[in-house]
């Protein structure tokens, strides 16, 4: 079975057992004590992840590290259905890593905004936030523009990819890092469609939405 | 100058900002709103915080009918925002004085608008079509609305036709300093464009765009994306040119506490029951045999906010005064539907409504009243109708189908012909059973077998005749139900009121100690001597008039309280029941 090597207001741990969830994948997870503990820079989990960053994985020997990478691997083993990463799909696989990265800048700014203000992160808080900000605008601006050619997630397909899940969690976490979604209305839209995934799950901070209306 | 932007109607958000079961966050002049449209259409722009612990309603669920707070799950009624459930308190209505703050929302032009106190109409945009029209993609600017409407005047765009051109020419047709209109012509092309700047702070605010005619599909996006890109130009400048500004002071908005409307007391000297809004009967049919339906709607303003189970007194012209359950489902709150079943002992209020009250009339009512109120905390809720006595039933199931939550509706009636508010059931679908034709034999069996086995965390709703109703109490306790897991709402109160007796009654809250004599009731002496109490039915019926007994033993003749609560001795029914020693100390 897999193992998630956890911490459980960690974001990027989060989007990991959300897509299991959704996926419907059994798994059992490892806590790691990331705060106070700094257990993820102890010298047994450096042993799994030199980075000394959470979230890692252990899938019967198989050792990953970097939330994206463990969503790409999970998608691409697990989804029978094969849509959230769909492998044989070249432009979609380019779109999808495009937004990976993208997803990657929402950690280093409005997940550190998160951490300097909970955690107490020595950050500059208002360079992690300015940051945040102008990638929230590229991306609202990017959602509103789908929304009318009828695209409802980050990529062009029908069915949301494991992009929408990677950005999904610091954004919906945004406003403990003092980053307000007010200016957002697209991403806010989108929020809601994700939180009626089937098989979505919460977290700490990150609300359930209620049900669309029945058609 | 603030005070006059106060008073002016601005554009919050877009028409698309609004989908069904979303909750919009906006702002305006500093103060927030939680935007959501119900599944009615009518769009709610509220105060953005729960009245309970102050947490954000914009992280709410729009459930297409209410708002329920993220944090305690507080639920606020479509159109009123009215509290209409507390979970931590199941049992109880919520007091009318837990409302939000709304304010008015108007559509047009693709925008929503609001305002904290309008004053006046919307501003009428000559050249703007409504049906012919563009909205343009929003952009938040973080610098202030003077500032950007300044700059705005500036704006050079191409006409819809010729936005590939260049050179066009710009006339700045208007300006103020909450927006700006523009034309643009090339030739003969010719394109209006309205701005409109939203103040949402001292600092920050929204350009809203509106183009005059729509383009066709293949050129919408091109001309969406020119202008998001112009603007965004126009912000990147804006927002430079705001930064070396100093940075303004936020504006305060100013939190008004529960409305004197709300928070008032009822005036003393108009004594007995009140009738404080007047309706209009919209539509009044037959729905069943001898039942007649009828649609109450607001002469002016909204009507007040009302939760399953409750039920409001109609005036009636020719002097009487009934009680009628709402069976509005949740949300439903422009209108009160009332149903009303032909007595064939009417004492002339059923008759009177039958046959005298006609669409188009105008009927004095009371406020909506609840002392039936429905748990939504059961695994599983039995609702028990006879007859007429479903309408109650049908508010509360609707407000259970809406949630999800499970139920069994058993309507008991003679025949189909008399199974009343069809439209109503069908929307419920099979959770609606009806049982025709029983002998009252057969009836007590049905019932026994629906009640038994009692299962732990199931509620049982009942209304009807009272002696199905005494029967259906009996089988449940005899099915071993929890006397509180059993709710039940008499028509009438069939007792004999013996009122021989005479006492003293001591109003502890009021300092007065009054008699009460052979023949007046605890609640007639009370209003003799200037206090008043809330009463509806005046039988010993409705619950309204109940109040707490600190001292004595009570003489109970009512049908509203159940066998713990009269055998406690703290409640008393002031409209029928009496005491039985010399003295009664009650709080009032």
């Amino acid at each position: 079975m897999i193992k998630l090597y956890d911490y459980e207001l960690s974001g990027n741990c989060y989007k990991l057992r959300l897509l299991m969830s959704i996926l419907g994948v059994d798994y059992k997870t490892v806590p790691v004590d990331f705060y106070p503990g700094r257990e993820h820079k102890s010298e047994w989990f450096l042993k799994l992840n030199p980075l000394g960053q959470l979230p890692v994985v252990d899938d019967d020997g198989l050792v990953l590290r970097d939330a994206q990478a463990i969503l790409v691997y999970l998608a691409a083993k697990y989804d029978a259905a094969g849509t959230w990463y769909p492998r044989d799909n070249p432009e979609l696989l380019g779109e999808i890593s495009q937004w990976l990265a993208f997803a990657d800048g929402i950690t280093s700014t409005a997940s550190a905004a998160r951490l300097h203000d909970a955690l107490f992160y020595d950050f500059d808080i208002n360079t992690a936030r300015a940051g945040a900000h102008r990638l929230f605008r590229i991306l609202d601006e990017h959602l509103w523009f789908g929304e009318r050619q009828e695209r409802q997630w980050i990529c062009s397909a029908k069915q949301p990819t494991i992009a929408d899940i990677a950005c999904f969690p610091y954004i919906m976490l945004s406003e403990e890092g003092g980053i307000s979604r007010q200016d957002y209305p697209a991403i806010r839209r989108w929020c809601d469609r994700i939180k009626r995934i089937n098989g979505f799950i919460v977290m700490s901070g990150v609300f359930p939405a209620g049900p669309a209306k029945a058609a | 100058m603030l005070e006059d932007v106060r008073t002016r109607w601005h554009p919050i958000a877009a028409t698309d900002d609004l989908p069904l079961r979303h909750v919009f966050h906006g702002q305006l002049l500093g103060r927030e709103f939680a935007v959501w449209r119900a599944d009615d259409g009518y769009v709610n722009v509220w105060e953005n915080r729960c009245l309970h612990r102050g947490v954000r309603l914009s992280i709410g669920i729009n459930d297409g009918r209410e708002l329920k707070c993220q944090y305690h799950g507080w639920r606020y009624s479509n159109r009123t925002a009215g509290c209409t459930y507390i979970p931590a308190h199941p049992a109880d209505a919520p007091a009318r004085t837990i409302t939000n703050r709304s304010f008015q929302a108007v559509e047009r032009y693709g925008l929503v608008w609001s305002s904290e106190d309008p004053r006046g109409d919307l501003p009428v945009v000559e050249g703007i079509g409504e049906d012919d029209l563009l909205v343009l993609r929003a952009i938040p600017v973080n610098a202030s609305a003077e500032l950007v409407a300044q700059r705005l005047q500036s704006y050079r765009f191409q006409p819809n036709s010729e936005i590939a051109g260049t050179g066009t020419n710009i006339e700045l047709v208007a300006a103020t300093e909450a927006a700006v209109a523009l034309r643009s012509c090339q030739g003969r092309a010719e394109t209006l464009g309205v701005f409109f700047v939203q103040p949402v702070d001292s600092g920050r605010s929204v350009i809203r765009g509106v183009l005059s005619g729509r383009p066709n599909d293949a050129q919408l996006t091109a001309v969406l994306r020119y202008h998001n890109e112009a603007l965004s130009k126009l912000r990147e400048d804006l927002e430079r040119e705001a930064a070396a500004l100093p940075v303004p002071v936020p504006i305060e908005p100013i939190f008004e506490r529960v409305s004197e409307e709300l928070a008032s007391l009822p005036e003393l000297d108009s004594r007995g029951r009140k009738a404080a809004i007047r309706v209009q009967v919209a539509r009044k049919w037959q729905t069943a045999d001898g039942i007649m339906a009828f649609e109450l709607r607001p002469i002016r303003g909204l009507l007040p906010t009302f939760q399953p189970g409750a039920h409001i007194d109609v005036h009636l012209p020719n002097g009487l005064v009934r009680q009628y359950s709402l069976t509005n489902g949740p949300g439903e709150t422009d209108r009160f539907t009332i149903g009303v079943k032909l007595d064939p002992a009417s004492r002339g209020g059923s008759q009177c409504l039958h046959d005298s009250v006609r669409e188009g009339d105008v009927l004095a009512i009371s406020e909506p009243r609840n002392n039936f109120p429905l748990r939504r905390d059961a695994l599983k809720t039995i609702f028990v109708a006879g007859g007429i006595g479903v309408t109650p039933l049908l508010a509360m199931a609707q407000t259970l189908n809406n949630q999800s939550l499970a139920y069994e509706l058993h309507y008991f009636a003679q025949n189909e012909q008399q199974l009343a508010f069809s439209e109503c059931r069908q929307a419920l679908g099979n959770a609606v059973m009806p049982h025709l034709g029983l002998s009252p034999s057969d009836t007590v069996n049905e019932l026994r077998r629906l009640l038994s086995p009692y299962l732990p965390d199931t509620q049982l709703y009942i209304c009807g005749p009272n002696p199905m109703l005494e029967s259906t109490r009996s089988l449940a306790a005899e099915a071993g139900w929890p006397e509180a897991a059993v709710h039940f709402e008499y028509f009438k109160n069939t007792n004999v009121i013996d009122d021989s007796s005479s006492f003293e009654v001591a109003l502890a809250r009021s300092c007065l100690t009054i008699k009460v004599g052979a023949g007046q009731s605890i609640l007639e002496a009370m209003r003799d001597a200037g206090v008043d109490l809330p009463s509806s039915c005046e039988q010993g019926a409705c619950g309204t008039c109940l109040a707490t007994v600190i001292e004595g033993e009570p003489d109970h003749q009512d049908v509203y309280l159940s066998p713990s609560e009269r055998a406690s001795g703290t409640k008393i029914m002031t409209c029928v029941s009496r005491s039985k020693s010399a003295r009664l100390v009650i709080d009032a």
